[in-house]
């Protein structure tokens, strides 16, 4: 029996199967079947919490079937935090049918910075080989392997040291947390988030045993190696007499705030501390039309959607809404790699959003989402970049690297 | 026919992706929102997602071939076990099939299939300066196919009306697989007063006549300008006096609210900071039109209700509207919060009584809260007499769902007593159908009549909105 579950059981009793999460849950919206509703979710759990289902591979497959994107819990008149059901929901079927594969993925090796860092080398001398390509050709390979493109050859905690000092006088002294796709797949974003925080004012102090947030454990059941990450990167922090810690991956954040918060810790995003330090500072202005897209564990998870426009407006010429910008993007961390087709309808709809625009660059503040829209743009031929604020703002404070 | 030939059968007429046998899917078809299906599970044989009439036509001549019950299907936001399959079957899950074919707007009329839902069809009916005036509560999810079906309508029914006085014509696909077109083939006038009027016969038939392929409604100018008023009442029976003396000056709000002391309570219990005063009753109004009427008519209503209430406020101010209606649209959800331990229940939740006696029922559904231990929120179209009633129970005690039954089942009896009806907007299904012969006398007879010689096989929906059989009506 479920061991997360009963204590969902308010949660779950409380779902009147309106199905007001119809309106606006993005795999439903592709899928088009009640199977695919939030609500159906809910039901199910409450299901296996009854008896009445058991755990199988079908139940799980019905419940990889979620983005985590928060859509439904923002929209349900019942105030049902549904992701936490999926997620609590999740952590049973990795303990009652567990998964050798995501067992392996994300507790033995996510965890372990060193191993992490061997398998990224690994999947980047394979990538350098033309096997990846070649096993995604024969389709050997999942083709969500396709999404992180060509790793970059330096991993940002290869140049960014644990202390870096402020420009200046030092005006605050700011626990960066360099999450695991920032550090693998974007170090141009760490290595402007770092410059412009130091350029501000900002000791930056990046504890080098730092591990990874927490949050691909939850999504993939295994809540318990997520709680001890959760332990381990607070020790770290403390350890540096940090209080306040800043970091640039959304999905980061939200996790932080959910773990390390609670241990007493200050979350910020990025923005939102940039946002303060700039005050009264005049920019360059980049002369692009920009178009910005709500990370989902930025938006939703934490209602921040005015910081990042705010600092795109101090730094772009042209700022450009987007049609359905608060929409997910359909990358939701490691969907892709379990529900690859319907990542790929959802991403269409965010590709035709941003071509609407004009825009000539996007901005968000996700790594994965990042990963996700440059993957889109990339199929459809569109050589439009896709940045973090951070490495504009970094062009308009004259940071060269 | 057993299942497995069912599913080879329907994959014969939809590609396999539209149809659906697994054992886990078809149970997350299994339920709506109705109370009743907390506690049964009604777990189709399949479920078929329609992208064409003649698909409809299709697995409708397989069904009556082999007199397998068809359960037609739209969000499945419902009340009443409506859209599910109480008797097994096959569900047609209508809610993938979801075009909007024409916005004919020289003829104020538009042209969609079931599946369109409620708030994007007045989303892009909007861009024509157009809209589609019934507004259930369950807009954003909602089809249109669901709500010519059940004969929907909502907050402001006082001043729209309901869905049928849209719908200018169907295509209907009868159970034998014939496909008819009421309302005149190739018609696009507004007003058609020859031969028998089938298309009011098929509003509100919950499915058990046929299914509705098509639809086509007629549209309104959207309006200008809204703006709300609330009044705060310290006696229950100035509210609805104040309705009246509304009524009697010649306007006719879009839509007219109550709110009454459990309502006002469970929302200052969720949300302290909306801080309603206590009161025994609030009455909000809407009006819209044009900015001049619309100023006009909001502080004429000002001005009338004054005399009756405590205090009253007028507002056309965007944000100062959400304020004065920000009570109302936390109500449901304040109910749900009532009782740490308790959820909100859909059973006798929707009975509509005549104006003049609002006051009477308001008071003897809190008689009867009392009377079977159910805490309950009252809140409702008081313009036409609909009264929304929450019962707050705990799922998992089998004592106070017994009492909930039995207060819901005195709820439907008191609503027939004072000369109402069991339901105002939700319909009937299978959670209402022991009333229809109460409520209806001879005419349910006819009824079944019609219902026969439509679906002689009886495999529409069967087990809905008609008396069951034996039913002797008494109440």
């Amino acid at each position: 029996m479920f061991e997360e579950l009963p204590e969902l059981k308010d949660h779950y009793l409380r779902c009147v199967r309106c199905g007001q999460c119809r309106s606006v849950c993005p795999v439903f919206e592709v899928v088009r079947n009640e199977t695919a509703t939030p609500r159906a979710k809910v039901f199910l759990a409450h299901m296996l919490a009854s008896g009445e289902v058991k755990v199988s591979a079908g139940v799980a497959a019905q419940m990889s079937r979620c983005l985590l994107c928060q859509a439904c819990t923002k929209e349900c008149p019942s105030a049902i935090p549904v992701h936490k059901i999926v997620t609590a929901t999740r952590s049973l079927l990795a303990r009652e049918v567990p998964s050798s594969l995501q067992r392996i993925i994300f507790k033995e090796i996510w965890t372990r910075p060193r191993l992490l860092q061997l398998s990224a080398g690994l999947f980047r001398g394979c990538q350098n080989l033309g096997l990846t390509g070649l096993g995604n050709s024969l389709g050997l390979l999942p083709p969500a392997l396709n999404l992180p493109g060509k790793l970059p050859s330096r991993q940002a905690r290869s140049f960014i040291q644990e202390i870096t000092k402020a420009e200046g006088t030092p005006k605050m002294r700011v626990g960066y947390f360099l999450g695991c796709a920032t550090n693998f797949l974007f170090p141009a974003v760490a290595r402007s988030t770092v410059a412009v925080l130091a350029r501000l004012g900002c000791e930056v102090v990046t504890p080098a045993e730092l591990k990874c947030c927490g949050l691909p454990q939850e999504e993939n059941g295994q809540t318990e190696a997520a709680e001890a990450l959760a332990n381990f990167n607070s020790a770290a922090f403390q350890r540096l007499g940090v209080e306040a810690v800043v970091t640039d991956c959304a999905s980061c954040s939200a996790a932080l705030r959910e773990s390390i918060a609670l241990k007493g810790m200050e979350i910020l995003d990025l923005s939102e501390l940039l946002n303060d330090l700039l005050t009264g500072r005049h920019l360059q202005k980049i002369n692009k039309v920009i178009t910005y897209h709500d990370p989902c564990h930025l938006a939703k998870a934490q209602g921040i959607t005015a910081g990042p426009r705010e600092l795109l407006g101090r730094t772009c010429g042209e700022f450009r809404e987007m049609p359905g910008a608060n929409n997910c993007c359909g990358g939701g961390g490691s969907f892709s790699f379990y529900n690859y087709d319907t990542s790929m309808s959802i991403l269409d709809k965010k590709i035709s959003s941003i071509k609407e625009t004009g825009a000539e660059v996007v901005a968000t503040c996700c790594p994965s989402c990042t990963m996700q829209i440059r993957h889109g743009l990339s199929k459809q031929g569109l050589l439009i970049p896709v940045l973090h604020p951070v490495e504009l703002l970094a062009q308009g404070l004259g940071i060269g690297f | 026919m057993d299942k497995a030939r069912l599913g080879a059968e329907l994959k014969k007429i939809f590609p396999a992706e539209r149809v659906l046998t697994g054992n886990l899917e078809l149970k997350l078809y299994s339920y709506d929102s109705s109370f009743m299906a907390r506690f049964q599970s009604f777990v189709p044989d399949a479920v078929v997602l329609p992208q064409s009439t003649e698909e409809v036509s299709a697995v409708l001549r397989l069904a009556c071939a082999h007199s397998i019950p068809v359960v037609p299907r739209g969000a499945g936001s419902g009340e009443t076990c409506g859209c599910l399959a109480t008797r097994g079957g096959i569900v047609l899950d209508l809610s993938a099939w979801d075009t909007i074919e024409e916005v004919d707007t020289e003829n104020m009329q538009v042209f969609v299939r079931p599946g369109v839902v409620h708030y994007k069809l007045n989303e892009h009916l909007a861009g024509h300066g157009l809209f589609f005036p019934p507004d259930p509560g369950s807009t954003r999810m909602c089809t249109i196919g669901g709500m010519v079906a059940n004969n929907s309508s909502g907050l402001r029914a006082v001043k729209y009306g309901a869905t049928e006085q849209y719908v200018l014509g169907l295509e209907v696909v009868l159970p034998d697989g014939q496909v008819i077109n009421t309302g005149g083939v190739g018609c696009r006038a507004l007003k058609n007063v020859s031969g028998l009027n089938l298309t009011k016969l098929f509003v509100g038939s919950e499915g058990i006549l046929g299914v509705i392929t098509k639809v086509r409604l007629r549209v309104w100018p959207r309006p200008k300008a809204r703006g709300i008023a609330m009044a705060v009442f310290s006696e229950l029976d100035q509210a609805p006096a104040t309705v009246l003396d509304v009524y009697q000056s010649g306007i006719l709000p879009s839509g007219i609210e109550i709110l009454d002391s459990s309502a006002i309570q469970a929302i200052n219990l969720y949300k302290p900071e909306i801080n309603l005063p206590a009161a025994e009753a609030i009455l909000i109004f809407e009006v819209d039109g044009n900015p001049a009427s619309v100023e006009w008519e909001g502080r004429q209503i000002a001005e009338i209700a004054g005399r009756r209430a405590a205090s009253v406020e007028w507002a056309t101010n965007p944000q100062r509207m959400a304020d004065l209606w920000r009570g109302r649209s936390v109500v449901a959800i304040a109910a749900a919060r009532l009782r740490a331990d308790g959820s909100r229940i859909f059973a006798g939740e929707d009975i509509s009584v005549p104006l003049n006696r609002v006051t009477e029922s308001l008071r003897r559904i809190k008689e009867l809260s009392r009377q079977f231990g159910v805490t309950v929120v009252n809140y409702g179209h008081i313009g036409d007499g609909n009264i929304h009633t929450a019962p707050v129970i705990n799922l998992e005690s089998p004592e106070e769902v017994a009492s909930a039954n039995g207060l819901v089942d005195a709820i439907h009896r008191l609503a027939i007593e004072l000369g109402g009806s069991t339901t105002g907007e939700h319909g009937v299904g299978a959670v209402r159908n022991q009333y229809t012969l109460a409520e209806h006398g001879e005419a349910a007879t006819i009824m079944k009549r019609v219902k026969k010689a439509l679906d002689p096989c009886n495999i529409m929906n069967p087990g809905k909105l008609l008396a069951p059989e034996g039913d002797q009506g008494s109440v």
